[in-house]
C-alpha cells in the first residue's frame, strides 16, 4: 500500500461526509444563473443582426408571431 | 420579460404528426432521434386523446438538477438548452426527465450530433447565432430570427401553442371559454391557475412556476 | 403509464425494441452520407453547382467548403408554393439558398391553412432533395433497369408507340394522366392524348370521385364541393359521412374544430372509430357499404316529423315526392337489419341536422368507392334538398377531393369521356375547342379512327387491365390494349392487383413517367425482363402553374428550385413526345416553347379562352398571381378580399369565375346561393336538363332567383335565341355579336353572351331546379344495393346489384351473376375496407420515400376487432395473412383494435412493394426504392365497379385472416 493511496481514503472519507452534509443545507435543485453553469456562455436572442441587441423589438416581434398561433384573430 | 412555454391543447390535436416533421425538417434530426412526439390515450376508443410532447422547457428542469457535468442552462427566455461539448451522453436526464424528452442517437454513444439531443424550443445552442455550428449541434435558432418553434408554428389544428406563456395562456383561455369547459381537463390548472378567477391577469400577477399553482 | 405511442409493435416501442430501427436507420443514413460520391459516379453531375443543387439537408455545408467554388452568401430567396399532398391548398413558403431548398416557412397570411399543416405539408421541403427519386431515364434490361440517356428514352418509346398507333390504332395505347399535375399540364395531357387520336386516357379522379361528379353534377349542375372549408366556420351541424378528415385533410379539422368550439354539432357516422370520430360530439357505428339505408332512415324521420323544408323543395326540387316514397320503405327495424344503427340514433342524428341547420355533410371516399357509388352520393344530396341546405353559407356537400389537383384534373384535364371543362365528346364540343386550340377539325378528326371512335368514351383507369386481358369480340374498339403509359399515377390504386399483374405481363411496353418510379417498375420488372421504360418527371416544386383545391379555389405555384439530377417537367416530355409525334406545332400553336418548355401561363390563357362550362375562364394567371401576393388581404370565414388589390374577390377565384378575366367577376364561394347577385358570386340550381319532364317544370318556381336577377321566373341557359327574344341582343359590342351569332353561353368565345346575362343579374346556365330523381341513371331514385361481396347473402337476395352489362366504357362489366355466382361470405366471412393515413398519401411511393414521414409508419397493417383476433388465436403486433376471394394473401402486422367493429378489418392503403409476402426491393431501379415498403391492399381486392362511372369498389368487399 503507497502512502498515496494511504492518504486517500480519509481524503474520500472527508469529502462524504462534507457531501452528506451538504443535503442539508443546501436546496435539491440547482439555480442555475447565465453564465455560470460548467458550459460555454449563450448569446442572448435579440443579439444578433436583425434585432441589434433590442430586446423590446424582439419582444415585439414574438408578441406578433405568437398571436399567429390564434386563428380567432382572423376567424371570429 | 417573455417566458416561453409550450401547451398542447388536447381537445385539438388530431395526432397527424406535423409537430415531428416540422422539427425534423427545421432542424434536420437524424432517423431514430425524436425531439417531438405524439402519444395517444385510450387509442381507438371512445375518449381518445392525443398530445404532442417535447421537453417541455421546465421551470425547475430535473435534468439541470441531475446532470453531473453541469452542462445544461436556462436562457433569459426560460427555455432550457445544454452544451454538447461537455455533454458526456451518460442518460441521467433521460432517467431524471418525466417527459422522456433526451434522445441519444441510436448508434453509439456519439451519434452525429454526439451526446444528448433534445428540443430546443428552436433556440439553437451556446454556439454563436445562426451559425453553422450551431446549427450542426443544436438545429435552428428560430427565437433569434424572431420566429417561434416551427413545431407550434405549423401545427395542423393550431393544437400545439408555443411561445410567451402568457399570450398562450389567453389563447388557451379564449377556446375554454367558447367550450365553455376544458380548464379541468388538462394542464390548465396545474399550468396556469383557473381560469374563471381573473380572465384578465395581468402578466406580473401570472404565478411564475411552470408546475406550481 | 398511460402515455403509449399510438402503434406499439417490436418497432414502435422505442429505446426498447429499436433494434431493427437502428439497422434500418443506419443503412438509411450510411445512403445520405454517401450519395455524393454516386452522384458523381452516375454522371449526374455536371459540375460543382450541378452537385451542390442535388445535396440534401445538412450536407450542403460541408460540400460548400469542400468544393470552395460556389459563391459564398449567395442569393436567398423565398417562394411561394402549395402543398402537393391533398386538397385543402396549404400555402408553403420556401426559402432557396443557391437553388438549393434549404427552409420552408409557414405562410400565416394564407386564408386556406393560416400557416397550418399536417406531417405531408410540414415535410415537403424533402421534395427538394429527393433521395430516393428517380434519377434518369431507365429501360429494363434483361430484367435489370438500365440507365439510358433522354434522347435513347424519347426516340425509342416514340418509335414503339408510333409503330403500335400504325399496327393496332391510337386506341390501343392506354394513358394514365395524372392528378398532381398542375392544371396546365393536366390540360396538355388531355389534348395531348386527343392528338394522339384516342380518349383511352384517364386519371385518379375516376377512382376517387367520379361518382361524386357524376352523381352530384346530375342532381343540381356541377360535380363539385358546394361551398369551402372556411365556410364551416358559419355552419351549425357537420355530419361526417365516408370522410376521415383528421386524416386525410388534417388541415381543414383547424375550421372543423373551430366551429365546433363555436356551437357547430360534429358527427360521425363510420365503419370505424376514427381519428375523426375521437373529435366528434357524437360517433355511431354503421356496416360497410350501407350509407343509403342510413341516409333514408334519417329523411324517414325528417319527412315524419316534418322537418324538411317544404318551401325550398317546393321551389327549387324536382321530384322529392318520389323519393319520399322510396324513403317510407326505410322503417326503422329495416335500417337497423341494414346499417345495424338502431332508431334512437338514427332519430338523433337527424334531429340534430334538422336542428342546427346551416349544417354540411361531408364525404370523400367512404361515399363514393362502391358499385353504388353514384346513388350513395345523390342520396346525400337528397338529404340536403330536403333540409334546405343548399346554396347557403354554413350549409351544403361538402366534398374534400385527394390531390391537390384532382379538382383541377378532372375539370381540365384527361378524362375518357370529355374534353376540357365537361364538354363531352360530341361534333359541337370538338368544334368549340378546335376552334380555341387554333386547329382544323378535320384534322383532329383524322387523328382517330373514325368520328364513331372520336365520341365514344375511352376505357377507364380502374378498368385499363381488362382492355387487355379481356377477349378481343368482347371489347367495344378494335384492338386490345398493347401498351400503357402511367404518367403520375400509382398502379396499387387500382384493385384487382393479381390481374393486373397478368396484365402487364401481356403487354408490349409500359412507360412510366414519375419523380419516384412507383410501384409500376417493380410490379412490370417482377413478370417482364423488358419493354418497361422509367422516365423521371419533375415534381411540382419544379415547375410553376396553378392547381385547385377542393373548395374550387385556383392557387398559383411559383418555380421553387430546377428539376433535380436528370428530371424533366412534365410538360416538357410532353412537348418533346408531341415532337417525336409530330403533332408539336398544333399543340403549341397558342403555347410559348423555351428551350423545349411550354410557357405555363399561355397554358392557362388557353384554358381561360375556351372553358367558359365552369367559369375557368376568368382566373388569368396575373390575377391569381396577385392573389398569391396578398392572401392577407382576404377575410378567412367569407374567403373574400377586404380593400387592397384584389378588393371584392374571393381568394383564388373560386369556379364558376364568370367570362373573360376582364369582367372582374370575384369567383363563386359557395354555389348555388341565391341571397347574392351573379355578379358577386350569387347563383341557383342549373338548368342543364330541359325545361319539363312528366309534365312538371324543370325550372325554378316564380320568384325563386339569384338577387336582383331581372328575370324573377325560372329560366333555361342563355344562348343568342333567347337573348334575341329578350331584347338583350343589343347590348352585345359589334365584335361580340359576331363572335355569339349562332351559339350559346359555352361556346361563344367572345364571353359576351355571359357578359349580358350577369349584367342582368342572372345565371348564364340557367335556373333551374335540382333534380332528386335523376331519370337517366340506371337507379333514378337512388336505391341500396348489396356489394357484390356482401357479408349478407340474406340481404342480397333483398336488395340484389345490377344486372350485367354487355358494353360499358368499352367493356362488359359484371354484376349481379358474379354478385350470385357463390356465397362467398362462407369461406370469408368478414369485411375488408381500405383507407387513408396521415403520414402518406395516395399510392405511396412518394411519402414512403421522405424519410421524415416513413419514420412514422414503418410497416403495413390490419386492423382487427380484438374479438375477430381472439377467436382466431393472433395477437397484437403478430404477421397475419389477409385473405380474399381472388386467393390473394396479403402478409401484414396484424393491429388489434377497438377501433375497428368486430367482424371488419381496416386496411391502409398506401403501400406498396411486397408482393404476397415478398419484399421487390431488387426489383426497383437501384437507390430508388421507397425506405418503407408493404403489401399493397389492392393485390387482394375485389372485382366490383359502379354502374355509372365505372368507380371501382374498395370500400366493401370480404376477407379472412390467419396468423403467419
Amino acid at each position: 500500500m503507497t502512502v498515496r493511496r494511504l492518504l486517500a481514503i480519509p481524503l474520500a472519507v472527508c469529502l462524504v461526509a462534507l457531501g452528506v452534509a451538504g443535503c442539508g443545507e443546501k436546496p435539491q435543485v440547482v439555480n442555475y444563473k447565465q453564465g455560470k453553469y460548467q458550459g460555454k456562455p449563450d448569446s442572448l436572442a435579440w443579439e444578433n443582426e436583425r434585432f441589434k441587441g433590442d430586446q423590446t423589438a424582439w419582444e415585439m416581434q414574438m408578441r406578433q408571431r405568437n398571436l399567429a398561433q390564434n386563428e380567432y384573430q382572423r376567424i371570429n | 420579460m417573455a417566458r416561453m412555454k409550450f401547451l398542447c391543447d388536447a381537445e385539438r390535436c388530431i395526432e397527424c404528426n406535423g409537430c415531428v416533421t416540422a422539427c425534423k425538417n427545421e432542424n434536420e434530426v437524424p432517423w431514430g432521434v425524436n425531439r417531438r412526439r405524439v402519444v395517444t390515450l385510450n387509442d381507438g376508443v371512445p375518449g381518445e386523446r392525443s398530445m404532442s410532447v417535447a421537453c417541455m422547457h421546465c421551470s425547475d428542469a430535473p435534468c439541470m438538477a441531475v446532470c453531473p457535468v453541469d452542462c445544461f442552462y436556462k436562457t433569459a427566455e426560460g427555455v432550457v438548452l445544454h452544451d454538447k461539448d461537455l455533454c458526456i451522453g451518460c442518460g441521467y436526464c433521460f432517467y431524471a426527465c418525466p417527459f422522456g424528452a433526451p434522445q441519444f442517437p441510436q448508434d453509439g454513444a456519439f451519434g452525429l450530433r454526439g451526446k444528448m439531443d433534445k428540443c430546443t424550443f428552436c433556440a439553437g445552442g451556446p454556439e454563436a447565432n445562426g451559425s453553422e455550428a450551431e446549427f450542426k449541434k443544436y438545429g435552428r435558432n428560430r427565437l433569434s430570427e424572431g420566429k417561434l418553434p416551427a413545431c407550434a408554428e405549423m401545427c395542423s389544428t393550431k393544437a400545439l401553442l408555443g411561445g410567451d406563456g402568457d399570450v398562450i395562456a389567453d389563447i388557451y383561455r379564449t377556446r375554454v371559454t367558447r367550450r365553455g369547459k376544458g380548464s379541468e381537463v388538462w394542464g390548465w390548472g396545474t399550468a396556469y391557475g383557473r381560469p374563471d378567477q381573473q380572465p384578465q391577469t395581468p402578466p406580473q400577477q401570472q404565478p411564475q412556476g411552470g408546475n406550481k399553482s | 403509464m398511460l402515455l403509449t405511442k399510438k402503434f406499439t409493435t417490436e418497432m414502435g416501442k422505442g429505446a426498447s425494441g429499436s433494434k431493427r430501427l437502428s439497422r434500418h436507420a443506419t443503412g438509411f443514413l450510411a445512403a445520405t452520407m454517401d450519395r455524393r460520391t454516386f452522384l458523381k459516379r452516375s454522371g449526374v453531375a455536371a459540375g460543382a453547382g450541378a452537385a451542390l443543387s442535388q445535396l440534401p439537408f445538412n450536407m450542403i455545408s460541408e460540400a460548400k467548403a469542400a468544393d470552395a467554388k460556389p459563391a459564398q452568401g449567395g442569393e436567398v430567396v423565398v417562394r411561394r408554393t402549395v402543398c402537393t399532398h391533398c386538397s385543402v391548398g396549404c400555402a408553403v413558403d420556401a426559402v432557396v439558398e443557391n437553388g438549393v431548398w434549404v427552409r420552408q416557412e409557414p405562410v400565416f397570411d394564407s386564408p386556406l391553412n393560416l400557416g397550418a399543416h399536417c406531417a405531408k405539408g410540414a415535410s415537403v421541403r424533402e421534395h427538394g432533395h429527393g433521395e430516393h427519386r428517380l434519377k434518369y431515364p431507365m429501360k429494363l434490361v434483361n430484367g435489370k433497369y438500365q440507365k439510358i440517356s433522354w434522347d435513347q428514352a424519347i426516340n425509342e418509346v416514340g418509335d414503339k408507340l408510333l409503330a403500335i398507333r400504325k399496327e393496332s390504332s391510337p386506341e390501343a395505347v392506354y394513358w394514365i394522366g395524372s392528378s398532381k399535375h398542375n392544371n396546365e399540364q393536366a390540360y396538355l395531357l388531355c389534348k395531348f392524348a386527343r392528338m394522339f387520336g384516342s380518349n383511352n386516357i384517364d386519371h385518379q379522379a375516376r377512382i376517387c370521385h367520379s361518382t361524386t361528379v357524376a352523381g352530384v353534377a346530375n342532381t343540381w349542375g356541377y360535380g363539385a364541393m358546394t361551398n369551402s372549408y372556411n365556410d364551416e366556420a358559419n355552419s351549425k351541424s357537420l355530419l361526417f359521412l365516408g370522410s376521415n378528415a383528421a386524416e386525410a385533410h388534417p388541415v381543414s379539422m383547424l375550421h372543423t374544430l373551430h366551429a365546433k368550439e363555436n356551437g357547430a354539432k360534429v358527427i360521425v357516422v363510420d365503419p370505424r372509430f376514427t381519428r375523426t370520430a375521437a373529435k366528434a360530439d357524437m360517433f355511431f357505428r354503421i356496416r360497410s357499404g350501407t350509407d343509403i339505408p342510413f341516409i333514408y332512415g334519417m329523411l324517414y324521420h325528417i319527412f315524419n316529423n316534418g322537418w324538411e323544408d317544404k318551401e325550398f323543395i317546393q321551389a327549387r326540387v324536382f321530384g322529392m315526392d318520389k323519393v319520399r316514397e322510396e324513403v317510407m320503405k326505410w322503417t326503422p327495424d329495416v335500417v337497423e337489419n341494414a346499417c345495424g344503427m338502431p332508431e334512437a340514433d338514427v332519430l338523433k342524428v337527424a334531429e340534430t341536422m334538422a336542428k342546427n341547420k346551416p349544417g354540411f355533410i361531408i364525404w370523400a371516399m367512404g361515399q363514393t368507392q362502391h358499385t353504388i357509388g353514384n346513388a350513395v352520393v345523390r342520396a346525400s344530396c337528397i338529404l340536403q334538398l330536403a333540409l334546405g341546405n343548399i346554396g347557403v353559407s354554413g350549409g351544403g356537400t361538402n366534398i374534400y377531393r385527394g390531390h391537390d389537383n384532382v379538382q383541377g384534373a378532372t375539370d381540365v384535364g384527361p378524362n375518357p369521356d370529355s374534353l376540357p371543362g365537361y364538354y363531352g365528346l360530341a361534333e359541337g364540343s370538338w368544334k368549340h375547342w378546335a376552334a380555341v386550340w387554333g386547329v382544323d377539325y378535320e384534322w383532329l378528326k383524322g387523328r382517330y379512327v373514325s368520328k364513331e371512335m372520336m365520341e365514344k368514351p375511352g376505357m377507364t383507369v380502374s378498368r385499363w387491365i381488362d382492355g387487355v386481358l379481356e377477349k378481343n369480340e368482347n371489347i367495344d374498339q378494335e384492338p386490345n390494349l398493347r401498351a400503357v403509359v402511367y404518367w403520375g399515377h400509382a398502379p396499387n390504386s387500382q384493385t384487382r392487383g393479381v390481374e393486373m399483374v397478368e396484365a402487364m405481363k401481356k403487354l408490349d411496353l409500359i412507360v412510366v413517367v414519375d419523380p419516384y418510379p412507383s410501384a409500376t417498375a417493380a410490379m412490370a420488372a417482377m413478370v417482364r425482363q423488358d419493354g418497361v421504360y422509367l422516365l423521371p418527371a419533375a415534381t411540382q416544386f419544379e415547375c410553376e402553374g396553378s392547381c385547385t383545391a377542393s373548395n374550387r379555389s385556383l392557387q398559383w405555384r411559383e418555380k421553387v428550385i430546377e428539376p433535380l439530377f436528370e428530371s424533366k417537367t412534365d410538360h416538357e416530355i410532353m412537348y418533346l413526345f408531341s415532337k417525336k409525334f409530330g403533332f408539336d406545332k398544333e399543340m403549341f400553336k397558342n403555347i410559348k416553347v423555351t428551350n423545349n418548355v411550354p410557357s405555363m401561363e399561355d397554358s392557362l390563357r388557353e384554358i381561360n379562352r375556351g372553358t367558359f362550362t365552369i367559369g375557368y375562364s376568368g382566373q388569368s394567371p396575373e390575377r391569381l398571381k396577385l392573389h398569391m401576393k396578398n392572401m392577407h388581404t382576404f377575410d378567412v370565414k367569407t374567403l373574400r378580399a377586404k380593400g387592397g388589390p384584389c378588393d371584392g374577390d374571393y381568394f383564388g377565384l373560386p369556379w364558376p369565375c364568370w367570362g373573360t378575366p376582364e369582367l372582374k367577376h370575384p369567383g363563386t364561394p359557395n354555389l348555388y346561393d341565391t341571397s347574392k347577385e351573379v355578379k358577386d358570386g350569387g347563383l341557383n340550381f342549373r338548368a342543364g336538363f330541359g325545361i319539363e319532364r312528366d309534365g312538371v317544370s324543370l325550372l325554378a318556381e316564380d320568384g325563386s332567383h339569384s338577387k336582383n336577377a331581372d328575370l324573377t321566373t325560372g329560366y333555361p341557359e342563355f344562348d343568342h335565341v333567347l337573348l334575341k327574344k329578350l331584347g338583350w341582343w343589343e347590348e352585345l359590342t359589334d365584335a361580340e355579336k359576331a363572335k355569339a351569332e349562332g351559339k350559346n353561353w359555352k361556346t361563344d368565345l367572345s364571353g359576351g353572351i355571359i357578359r349580358v346575362a350577369i349584367k342582368h343579374g342572372c345565371a348564364p346556365f340557367g335556373n333551374g331546379k335540382a333534380r332528386a330523381v335523376v331519370w337517366n341513371f340506371p337507379d333514378p331514385v337512388p336505391l341500396h344495393r348489396e356489394p357484390i361481396f356482401s357479408p349478407r347473402p340474406d340481404l342480397v337476395a333483398k336488395y340484389p346489384s345490377h344486372d350485367d352489362k354487355k358494353v360499358f366504357w368499352r367493356l362488359p362489366t359484371l354484376y349481379k351473376t358474379l354478385q350470385q355466382a357463390a356465397d362467398y361470405s362462407k369461406d370469408y366471412p368478414l369485411i375488408m375496407t381500405s383507407g387513408r393515413l396521415v403520414e402518406y398519401e395516395g399510392g405511396g411511393e412518394e411519402t414512403r420515400s421522405n424519410p421524415w414521414l416513413a419514420e412514422l409508419q414503418q410497416e403495413m397493417f390490419a386492423e382487427i376487432n380484438p374479438k375477430d383476433a381472439n377467436d382466431k388465436g393472433v395477437r397484437n403486433g403478430e404477421y397475419i395473412w389477409v385473405e380474399t376471394p381472388t386467393k390473394a394473401r396479403l402478409k401484414v402486422r396484424a393491429q388489434v383494435t377497438e377501433r375497428v367493429g368486430a367482424g371488419t378489418v381496416f386496411l391502409p392503403f398506401h403501400f406498396s412493394g411486397w408482393w404476397m409476402g415478398k419484399d421487390l426491393l431488387d426489383k426497383y431501379p437501384e437507390g430508388a426504392a421507397p425506405i418503407v415498403r408493404g403489401e399493397s391492399v389492392n393485390t387482394a381486392t375485389t372485382y366490383g365497379y359502379d354502374a355509372v362511372t365505372m368507380m371501382q369498389e374498395t370500400k366493401t368487399t370480404l376477407c379472412r385472416f390467419a396468423k403467419a
